[in-house]
């Protein structure tokens, strides 16, 4: 069965596009644009992976991760921030909560965005 | 006294239209990478053929069009460094830091481009570990990025880039050795100029803009430290920097 991914992300283009690719690599994707859908996308199915944007209407991706990280179904569940904010502080915060990588998205493409998932959760 | 105040007064007001520019071009940088990255991605694709064949022709302008927004991109982010290092010429942020630990998370930044290299970042931990310096983190981490970027930019799959560290008496001496082409003699001494690159370094990479090491050395001089560089054409390039313990990055040097 093909794995879940969750991909949080409020930029349409950047979703579709997102989504796309990593359906195409073989995995079993949803979306969510917030942290409302997020939560009922987790509710749902727990992923075996979720790819987290950092800013968002609403609650933000800190506050998504926080979450992700005090529920027992996804406390260990692989979670890359992608974001276009890299400064220290932002990646160290993303760190502290337990995020297992930060990926800066305008200096990666899709395709290795794929692999890196596919190194840690396989296809 | 009046005319004091007013000198006084209008300081201040050029600071805060200077906070003004600088959030307002980090808030552009943001914007315009999330669009570039969307078109990046989508071009990328194309060219990898996921959403189906395409002609000869198109793969061409695809690929120009590709290599055209990642030079964008470069200069979005050298956008951003100088923005950092004009802050810095303003003001630092000094705050007691611990440099092994922001490396530490510089090398973790860069897994992903030194894994599509096949490029291993090596990182000397000194021991004990140094004590904190006074530092502004955001600023020093431009720092090691552009050291890092440049080594892994200018060096051939396979070879290794590697940190050290010395701590001395006075400060701690950071340095990043790279296997790659070197600075032709001829040239060494215009690295730093604004807009320069090296001959070598564009053949080998056309998209640059010639900001990282000018920022660079304006940052590391900004904390009153020095940083140099030691490069065999061919063989690798060392670049040093210091960071002084105490720290007075208030006046910056010439």
């Amino acid at each position: 069965m093909a794995k879940k991914i969750l991909i949080v992300e409020d930029d349409t283009f950047l979703q579709s596009l997102a989504a796309a690719k990593l359906a195409k690599v073989g995995y079993d994707v949803a979306v969510a644009s917030d942290a409302t859908a997020a939560d009922k996308e987790l509710e749902k199915a727990t992923p075996d992976f979720i790819l987290l944007d950092l800013v968002l209407p609403g609650v933000d991706g800190y506050g998504i991760l926080k979450k992700i990280r005090e529920n027992d179904k996804t406390k260990n569940t692989p979670v890359i921030i992608f974001s276009n904010l890299a400064e220290d502080k932002d990646i160290m915060k993303a760190k502290e909560l337990g995020a297992t990588d930060f990926m800066i998205k305008s200096n990666f493409t899709l395709d290795e965005l794929a692999d890196k998932i596919n190194s840690l959760i396989g296809i | 006294m009046e005319e004091l105040e007013n000198l006084k007064k209008e300081n201040e007001e050029l600071k805060k239209m200077n906070a003004t520019k600088s959030d307002w071009i980090a808030i552009s940088a943001h914007e315009l990478r999330t669009s570039l990255a969307a078109n990046k991605w989508m071009l990328k694709m194309f060219l990898d053929k996921d959403f189906g064949s395409i002609t000869p022709e198109q793969e061409g302008f695809m690929k120009k069009a590709f290599d055209a927004t990642e030079r964008m991109l470069a200069l979005v982010n050298d956008m951003l460094a100088v923005n950092h290092s004009q802050d810095a010429t303003l003001e630092y942020h000094l705050a007691p830091g611990n440099i092994v630990d922001l490396i530490e998370s510089v090398i973790f930044d860069f897994q992903g481009e030194s894994f599509k290299k096949g490029m291993e970042i090596i990182f000397l931990k000194p021991s004990p570990e140094p004590a904190p310096i006074m530092m502004d983190s955001d600023k020093i981490r431009v720092v090691v990025q552009n050291l890092i970027e440049n080594a892994l930019k200018y060096s051939d799959k396979g070879n290794s880039v590697i940190i050290s560290m010395i701590a001395r008496s006075e400060d701690l001496q950071v340095s990043v050795k790279d296997h790659g082409i070197g600075i032709p003699a001829l040239e060494r001494g215009r690295i730093f100029e604004k807009f320069f690159r090296a001959t070598n370094a564009k053949e080998k990479d056309e998209i640059g803009s010639g900001l990282g090491l000018y920022t660079t050395k304006k940052i590391v001089l900004g904390h009153n430290g020095e940083l140099r560089f030691e490069s065999e054409p061919g063989s690798g390039t060392t670049f040093s920097f210091t960071i002084p313990y105490a720290g007075s990055g208030t006046v910056e040097k010439k």
